[in-house]
C-alpha cells in the first residue's frame, strides 16, 4: 500500500459487513486504500471479492460499518443521506455495466440529467451535454433514444453523463462486461483518454484481465483483502 | 431541482396500456361524480327558473308546496290588495291558481307518471313574462282545452297537439297550445283554466296558492308583515325563488347524495388500481430509480417524481370524465320531483365549479392512490442502480 499526499481516495481501516439469514459476513475487512489523483485504476478480484463494495464505498453508494474514507479532503463516511447524495451529484461520475440510462429520455437528455442538480441555466446544460457527447465522438446520436443505440454507443452515452459535471472521480462498474471487444476497446480508449488528456481519476471494476493492463494500476482483491 | 415533467410523461406513453387502463378507471369515477353533480345543479337550475325575485306566493300556514295548500277564493282578492302589490293601471297584478296531480302513461316506458297540472287565471300572463307559445294558443277559459310544457310534450300518451287525454275518468281535455318558460319546471306542468280544474276536482271556492307581482323584491317584507299579521287568514308569504329553491332542495341532494356514494365507491376502485400501476411501474424502474439517486436526486425529489407522475395520470383521467360528463349536457330526462311527486324534465347542467371539482377529486385521488407506490419509489437505495 502507498500512502502519498497527492491521493484523492484515503481509506483507512475500512470494514464492511452485511447480514444475511441472521449470520454477519464481512465483505470488506479492514482495509486500507490510497488512490492517487489522476489515476487509472482497475480493481480485480473473483466473485464476492469484495471489489464492487469496495467500489460502491469509495463512490458514495454505500456506508463503511468501520473505518474512514476521506475524498479529496472530505470524509463521506460521516455524511448524512442528503449530503452524500449532493456530494455524489458534484463529485462522482458513474458509469454502469448495463449502462442505466433512462429509456425513456434522448441521449442528450440522458447527459444533462446530472446537471439538473446544479445551479446551471438550461441553455448552459444543453451545450454542455452536447459538449459532452462530442468529446465521447455521438453528436451524430444526440437526438436518439437509447433503444436507438448500440451496446457501445449507449456506453459512451453513460460516460459522457459521467464527465458532463466534471467530477473528480469517474467510477466504472465492468463497463465493458456487456461489450462485443471492438466495442470494449473503444470504451477503454475513451477512458484512458479522459485519464490522460483530462486528468481524470478512474476507479474500474473488471473481470476481463485485457482491460484492466489498460488501466494504469491494478489493485487485485481477495476475501476482502487487497493483495500486493 | 425535480426530475424533468417530460421523464413522467414519456413513462406514462411508453406503458401505454395501462395508463390507459387506470386512466379510464378514474375517468370513469369522475364522469359518475360530475354527472351526479350536473343532474343535481339540472334539478336546481330548472326549478329555479320558475322562481322570481318580484313574485310573492301565498300559501295555507304549514304548507311546503302548493299541492298541500288551500286559500279560499275570497281571500285572494284580499291578498291582491296588501301593500306592496304591484299594480297596472288600477288593477293590482297577482292571479289565484290551483295544483293538482294526475297519472298518466308514459310513451315508450311501462306504467304511469304523475303529471303536474296547473289552474291558471287571466291575472296568471303577467306572473310569468317569459312563457311563450311554441304552437298553438293558451285554452280559452271555460273550456276542456290545456297547454303542455315543451318538456312532457310527446313524453306522455296524449299530451301534445291536438291530441287529448283523461284528466280524470271521463274528463278528457284537448291540447290547444305548447309553451315554453326558458327550460323551467313550468316546462313540465299542463295548464288549464282555474275553474274547469277546480270544478273537475271538486275544488269550487278555493285555490292552492296566490301569486302576486310586487313592486320590487324589496316589496316583499311589507307585504309578508301584512299576510302574516292578519291571524285569522292563517295563510304565510314566500318569495318565489325561496319557494322553488325549497322544492328542488330535497331531490337534488338526494341525488349528489346517490352520486356522490357511488363515485366514493368507484373511486376506492379507482385509487387502487392507480396504486397497482403505480407499483408495477415502479417494480419495473427499479434500476432507473436507483441510478437517480445514485447521480445524486434526493428522496424528497424521486417522491416527488413519482407522486406527480400518478397525478398527471390522474389527471388524465379526470380531464377525460370531465369532458364526457359534458356531453350528458345534451341529454334530457325526467325524473320524479320529491316535492311535488310530479313528473319533472330537466337537463344535465354543467358549471365550471362542478368541473373543478371534479378534476380536483381525480387529481386527490393520484395522490392518495400514488402516495404508497411514490413512498416505496423514494426509499430506493442508490444501490439498486448497481445490482441491475
Amino acid at each position: 500500500m502507498t500512502v502519498t499526499d497527492d491521493s484523492i481516495i484515503r481509506l483507512r481501516g475500512v470494514t464492511k459487513e452485511f447480514v444475511r439469514g441472521g449470520e454477519r459476513l464481512r465483505v470488506l475487512q479492514s482495509l486500507d486504500l490510497d488512490v492517487k489523483r489522476a489515476t487509472f485504476q482497475a480493481l480485480m478480484g473473483p466473485s464476492g471479492s469484495g471489489k464492487s463494495t469496495l467500489l460502491n464505498l469509495m463512490a458514495g453508494l454505500d456506508r463503511p460499518t468501520s473505518g474512514s474514507i476521506e475524498i479529496d479532503g472530505k470524509r463521506i463516511d460521516q455524511m448524512s443521506e442528503g449530503q452524500l447524495a449532493a456530494w455524489r451529484a458534484n463529485s462522482v461520475g458513474f458509469v454502469f455495466q448495463s449502462y442505466n440510462l433512462l429509456p425513456v429520455l434522448t441521449a442528450v437528455e440522458n447527459v444533462e440529467l446530472p446537471l439538473l442538480l446544479t445551479p446551471v441555466a438550461a441553455n448552459e446544460r444543453r451545450r454542455r451535454a452536447q459538449t459532452a457527447l462530442r468529446v465521447v465522438g455521438l453528436d451524430d446520436r444526440m437526438d436518439h433514444y437509447p433503444r436507438q443505440l448500440s451496446g457501445g454507443q449507449e456506453q459512451r452515452v453513460s460516460i459522457a453523463r459521467a464527465i458532463v459535471t466534471d467530477p473528480l472521480l469517474i467510477v466504472a462498474d465492468e463497463p465493458t462486461g456487456d461489450l462485443d471487444r471492438t466495442s470494449a476497446d473503444e470504451i477503454l480508449t475513451l477512458l484512458e483518454t479522459l485519464n490522460e488528456n483530462m486528468g481524470k481519476t478512474i476507479i474500474m471494476v473488471t473481470h476481463d484481465p485485457a482491460a484492466a493492463e489498460r488501466a494504469g494500476v491494478t489493485l487485485h482483491l481477495d476475501k476482502g483483502r487487497l493483495k500486493e | 431541482m425535480m426530475i424533468p415533467l417530460r421523464y413522467n410523461l414519456r413513462s406514462l406513453w411508453v406503458r401505454k396500456a395501462t395508463t390507459l387502463a387506470t386512466a379510464l378507471g378514474i375517468a370513469l369515477v369522475v364522469f359518475v361524480l360530475a354527472s351526479a353533480l350536473m343532474l343535481s345543479q339540472g334539478v336546481k337550475e330548472t326549478l329555479g327558473a320558475a322562481g322570481r325575485e318580484d313574485v310573492a306566493i301565498v300559501l295555507r300556514k304549514g304548507s311546503d308546496a302548493e299541492m298541500g295548500s288551500i286559500v279560499d277564493n275570497p281571500q285572494i282578492g284580499l291578498i291582491k290588495s296588501m301593500p306592496g302589490v304591484k299594480r297596472e293601471g288600477n288593477e293590482p297584478v297577482g292571479a289565484g291558481e290551483s295544483v293538482v296531480v294526475i297519472a298518466l302513461e308514459k310513451i315508450g316506458a311501462i306504467g304511469v307518471t304523475n303529471v303536474q297540472v296547473r289552474g291558471v287565471a287571466q291575472g296568471s300572463a303577467p306572473l310569468r313574462p317569459n312563457v311563450k307559445m311554441l304552437e298553438g294558443r293558451m285554452p280559452a277559459p271555460g273550456t276542456d282545452e290545456v297547454a303542455v310544457g315543451r318538456a312532457i310534450r310527446g313524453r306522455i300518451k296524449g299530451v301534445d297537439l291536438n291530441q287529448s287525454f283523461d284528466l280524470k275518468k271521463n274528463r278528457p281535455v284537448k291540447v290547444v297550445g305548447v309553451f315554453e318558460d326558458g327550460g323551467s319546471a313550468h316546462e313540465s306542468e299542463v295548464w288549464l283554466d282555474v275553474d274547469n280544474l277546480s270544478s273537475a276536482f271538486g275544488r269550487e271556492g278555493a285555490v292552492s296558492s296566490v301569486r302576486v307581482v310586487l313592486e320590487s323584491p324589496s316589496a316583499f317584507d311589507a307585504f309578508r308583515a301584512s299576510v302574516e299579521s292578519d291571524k285569522r287568514l292563517g295563510l304565510q308569504a314566500i318569495l318565489e325563488t325561496k319557494y322553488y329553491e325549497k322544492q328542488s332542495e330535497g331531490t337534488s341532494i338526494f341525488i349528489s347524495a346517490l352520486g356522490t356514494m357511488i363515485a366514493v365507491f368507484f373511486s376506492i376502485g379507482a385509487m387502487i388500481g392507480a396504486t397497482i400501476t403505480m407499483y408495477a411501474s415502479i417494480a419495473n424502474r427499479r434500476r432507473e430509480i436507483g441510478t437517480l439517486r445514485a447521480l445524486g436526486f434526493s428522496r424528497l425529489s424521486i417522491l416527488f417524481c413519482f407522486l406527480f407522475e400518478a397525478v398527471l395520470l390522474a389527471l388524465g383521467g379526470g380531464l377525460l370524465g370531465a369532458a364526457l360528463a359534458t356531453l350528458m349536457g345534451t341529454v334530457e330526462l325526467s325524473m320524479i320531483n320529491f316535492a311535488s311527486w310530479s313528473e319533472l324534465v330537466f337537463r344535465f347542467r354543467a358549471t365550471p365549479q362542478i368541473l373543478a371539482t371534479s378534476v380536483v377529486s381525480a387529481v386527490a385521488m393520484g395522490i392518495m392512490g400514488g402516495f404508497l407506490p411514490a413512498v416505496r419509489a423514494a426509499r430506493t437505495s442508490p444501490l439498486a442502480a448497481m445490482r441491475g
